[in-house]
């Protein structure tokens, strides 16, 4: 997996455009985005259906008027986790525990509110505040297991994300509950903290805007800091950036903390949406947190590859919606596609260095 | 002694647009040894590969023994009597000389590994060519001219008359280096021929009948050994006349910018090491013998015990980003695995190691790197391409602009110009003096020795972790530093004597073609002297 995180570039000197170009057609993600499709369209002969009918219809449920609200409602939390994910991927580190941190920036948001209600969105900016830290915090610890109990963090953030979903979920159901309904979920927020929606849909909130934001923020830091610099630097070769002086248990340690703030406030920004409380196993069950990173490996970490890939997975999730509503085809058709595209990808991946380690060989 | 073994004739391979044999020319010679020399990149390596049958060429004939063959795989190279020694040793280190001898060529009876015969024929082989070699010894537990003596008995075991050498030399010390060249001598003498890969000039005058010289993939001159100069050599290589920067005059001496005492990093043992402003401070010895792990230790990439001052600092407990603060600036021999990224750019590469804080302008990015690149002659590409599409040559370049830049107190140089090519040498040693000629202190960690006693005011022969020897300049010269390394290790180099054939064993001092000028203990690679004696 690590063959993903460097930077795959090549070459003389070009004009950054052509450059970007370039990458989109001799890179893998291109060509595994139609091998994708490909096995998409075998599986719906198989099913007897025609494929033409299939993506008409998927494509039909993106674009539909009343279905681009859910597309971006649902491209929030994506994006959220796929820069999540992207940070210590720059370096070369993986956080897998997204969910662990998502579901506790979710839950210590909805506690934080439910203490202070009468303090309206000022209460919620610091509840959601709380939330980033806590998931921050979280993930982070990952950081002593790594250097003391010598785990590795793709694991220890993997294994801390249980935990973590399973005390929100007590939280949830007995001392946080919202008593009568009988359902694991916290009281409803006050409407004085729900996210404000945008003028689009009452589905579209600031959250949107958030998301956005922090994304913009990840873009700046990677192309215009030290501190970018420095990570691409560490995932593109750990020994010389500890060799050319980089604070190496610094970065990774404030590399979790952002990832795990940013999973925590993107749970936060969940629970102040519709239906404006958290409920147990809301935040884990559509899989933002590892569309998220199947989204930042494909565009390894870089950040024009996370917006379009961003779009491309949260299109082909509300499309999947679309298009077993409008012809009856199983959504899952949209997971056979997302799988095959990381399959191909990883596949594509290895071969081009496969390739490239003969050909240095041969010289 | 005329008989043509092997003829390549022009052979011409491309890798893409880089063409990596141009039309190339090479007759390998029964009882001839011939020097194949050029700078990095300039063929040498897919011409033996070609020979070899790793490679195959886009064009171009080769003949063995006057008839063509195609080698589709070393396999067939090897059935036609060509047998090569690589570089880095291809043998398993755990295994007995007689299973790696046989390996992939397995005497068998009934399908079964007959091991009875696979002995006695190895046993044989070591008797017939003299060697000190057991049979059963285990090879990791061999110093390194024994393991290059059972890479050569692999060839010779397969029936090898043609035997190519690819930078034999690069991890003995002189006095195995001096055997090795009796041993390929005797070999030559016996009819044998030989092929030897090498950059060293020196070693091309010493052993070799013939030299071919390759230049950007052509040969662009192929004389005589006795008929050519070092000087014409290099000037064939690198199509310029190359002026040694040698270290001519003491300058002032400033105050210590690197003091180690007491230092112990498994295999180190070195209780006291120096290096004062104004000075470049040498460590010799042959690789293996704890000059990394001493480096490691000295720059903070690897624990220690014992005290390090850098600039009057004490950063013993310090790691590499508090001794480069204290003012510590370090050369690392792997530029790929640890001084470069070389899948970023070579604008980030050298911002990495400068304009790490804050807020990055790409446009000063660029600029800087630009500069650098200009005061360093970077060649072939603009700051935007990676360090990995750059030649070994300027790849360091890079690494040693990033690293002279920070006009650090203390340089640690690692053998700064391994793998580079001749102008690179040149440019980069007038560098390292002009750096301490600026007031800096240099330490030169270096496995040439012409390195050292071209540049250092001062060398420490490092032998198993410790300093057998310091030598001040006045008294460099690479007997006494090859002295200083044979007599550290003299119960273990007795052991290692030259391959020699039975009916040329007699005596190879009283023959004079052998290079044996060098140490009395040289001479005692006789096959019937013991060498204990």
């Amino acid at each position: 997996m690590a063959t993903l995180a460097p930077d795959r570039g090549t070459g003389a000197a070009e004009k950054p455009l052509h450059r970007v170009a370039r990458r989109a057609v001799t890179g893998a993600a291109l060509p595994a985005l139609l091998a994708s499709f490909l096995v998409g369209a075998l599986v719906l002969l198989s099913a007897g259906t025609n494929p033409l009918t299939g993506y008409q219809a998927l494509f039909r449920g993106v674009l539909l008027d009343t279905n681009l609200p859910y597309l971006a409602a649902a491209f929030a939390p994506i994006l959220g986790m796929a820069v999540s994910f992207a940070i210590p991927l720059r370096m070369g580190e993986f956080n897998l525990g997204g969910d662990g941190q998502l579901v506790l920036g979710g839950i210590t948001a909805a506690a934080v509110a439910m203490a202070i209600p009468a303090w309206g969105l000022a209460g919620f900016a610091l509840a959601a505040v709380a939330g980033a830290a806590a998931a921050g915090a979280w993930a982070a610890l990952s950081v002593p297991l790594a250097r003391f109990g010598r785990v590795p963090i793709i694991i220890s953030t993997l294994l801390l994300g249980f935990p973590a979903v399973s005390f929100a979920s007590y939280l949830a159901r007995y001392p946080l509950t919202d008593k009568g309904t009988g359902i694991p979920q916290t009281p409803r927020l006050p409407d004085a903290m729900h996210l404000p929606a945008l003028p689009a849909s009452a589905y579209v909130n600031v959250g949107l805007l958030v998301a956005v934001l922090l994304f913009a923020a990840y873009w700046v830091v990677d192309a215009r800091t030290g501190t970018g610099l420095e990570l691409r630097t560490l995932g593109a070769n750990l020994r010389f950036g500890e060799y050319v002086g980089i604070d190496v248990s610094r970065r990774t340690t404030g590399a979790l903390a952002a990832s795990g703030a940013i999973a925590g406030l993107t749970g936060a920004l969940i629970v102040a949406g519709p239906p404006y409380r958290f409920i147990d196993g809301a935040l884990v069950a559509p899989g933002y947190t590892f569309t998220g990173v199947t989204v930042a490996l494909i565009a390894s970490g870089r950040p024009a590859g996370l917006l379009a890939g961003a779009l491309l997975f949260t299109a082909l999730q509300v499309g999947g919606t679309g298009m077993e509503r409008d012809v009856g085809i199983p959504r899952q058709l949209t997971a056979i596609i997302q799988a095959s595209v990381v399959i191909t990808f990883v596949l594509i991946v290895a071969v081009q260095a496969y390739r490239a380690r003969t050909k240095a060989g041969a010289r | 002694m005329t008989d043509i073994r092997v003829r390549l004739a022009g052979i011409t391979k491309r890798f893409g647009p880089v063409v990596a044999n141009d039309d190339v020319d090479l007759e390998l010679r029964a009882g001839e040894v011939h020097a194949v020399v050029g700078e990095n990149g300039a063929g040498k390596s897919t011409l033996m590969s070609v020979l070899y049958g790793s490679v195959q060429p886009d064009s171009g004939r080769i003949l063995a023994r006057g008839t063509e063959v195609g080698f589709d795989s070393p396999r067939a190279a090897i059935a036609a009597g060509i047998g090569m020694v690589h570089q880095h040793f291809q043998l398993f280190e755990s295994l007995s000389v007689t299973d790696n001898v046989i390996y992939g060529a397995e005497p068998t009876r009934r399908g079964l590994l007959d091991r009875r015969r696979a002995r006695e024929r190895v046993a044989a082989l070591v008797e017939e060519y003299g060697s000190p070699l057991s049979p059963t010894a285990i090879v990791e537990t061999l110093p390194m001219g024994l393991r290059q003596q059972v890479e050569i008995l692999k060839a010779l075991y397969r029936g090898a008359d043609v035997l190519i050498l690819d930078e034999p030399t690069a991890v003995l010390t002189p006095a195995e280096t001096a055997l090795l060249f009796a041993s390929i001598r005797r070999l030559a003498e016996r009819g044998t021929a030989v092929a030897l890969v090498t950059h060293k000039l020196d070693e091309v005058m010493q052993v070799s009948d013939r030299v071919t010289v390759l230049r950007q993939g052509a040969v662009v001159a192929s004389p005589a050994t006795a008929s050519t100069t070092p000087a014409a050599l290099a000037h064939a290589m690198t199509g310029r006349d190359i002026e040694a920067a040698t270290n001519d005059e003491p300058g002032p001496v400033g105050p210590a910018v690197l003091e180690v005492t007491d230092l112990r990093a498994d295999p180190v043992r070195v209780d006291r090491l120096e290096v004062r402003a104004g000075e470049i401070v040498g460590i010799a010895g042959v690789a293996g013998n704890g000059q990394s792990e001493l480096v490691r230790a000295v720059v903070g990439l690897r624990p220690a015990s014992g005290t390090v001052r850098i600039a009057g600092v004490d950063v013993t407990r310090g790691d590499v980003r508090r001794r480069r603060a204290a003012g510590l600036a370090y050369v690392p021999e792997d530029r790929g695995a640890v001084g470069s990224a070389r899948s970023l750019s070579i604008a980030e590469n050298l911002a990495v190691g400068h304009l790490r804080r804050g807020w990055l302008n790409p446009a000063k990015v660029r600029a800087f790197a630009a500069d650098l690149m200009r005061k360093h002659d970077v060649r072939g590409a603009g700051p935007e391409a990676t360090v990995a599409s750059l030649s070994g040559g300027n790849a360091q370049k890079v690494v040693l602009a990033r690293e002279l830049e920070h006009r650090a107190p203390l340089l640690v140089a690692e053998n700064p110009t391994q793998g580079v090519d001749i102008g690179a040498i040149e440019y980069i040693h007038r560098e390292l003096l002009a750096y301490r000629a600026a007031g800096h202190g240099v330490l030169l960690v270096s496995n040439e020795l012409s390195e050292l006693i071209a540049l250092a005011d001062r060398v420490h022969v490092m032998v198993d972790g410790r300093f057998v020897a310091s030598v001040d300049r006045a008294d460099l010269s690479e007997q006494r530093l090859g002295e200083a390394m044979t007599n550290a290790t003299a119960p273990d180099a007795a052991v290692t004597t030259a391959l020699v054939p039975p009916d040329q064993g007699a005596s190879i001092a009283a023959d004079g073609s052998a290079d044996t000028t060098q140490d009395p203990a040289i001479t005692e690679g006789r096959p019937d002297g013991d060498a204990r004696a």
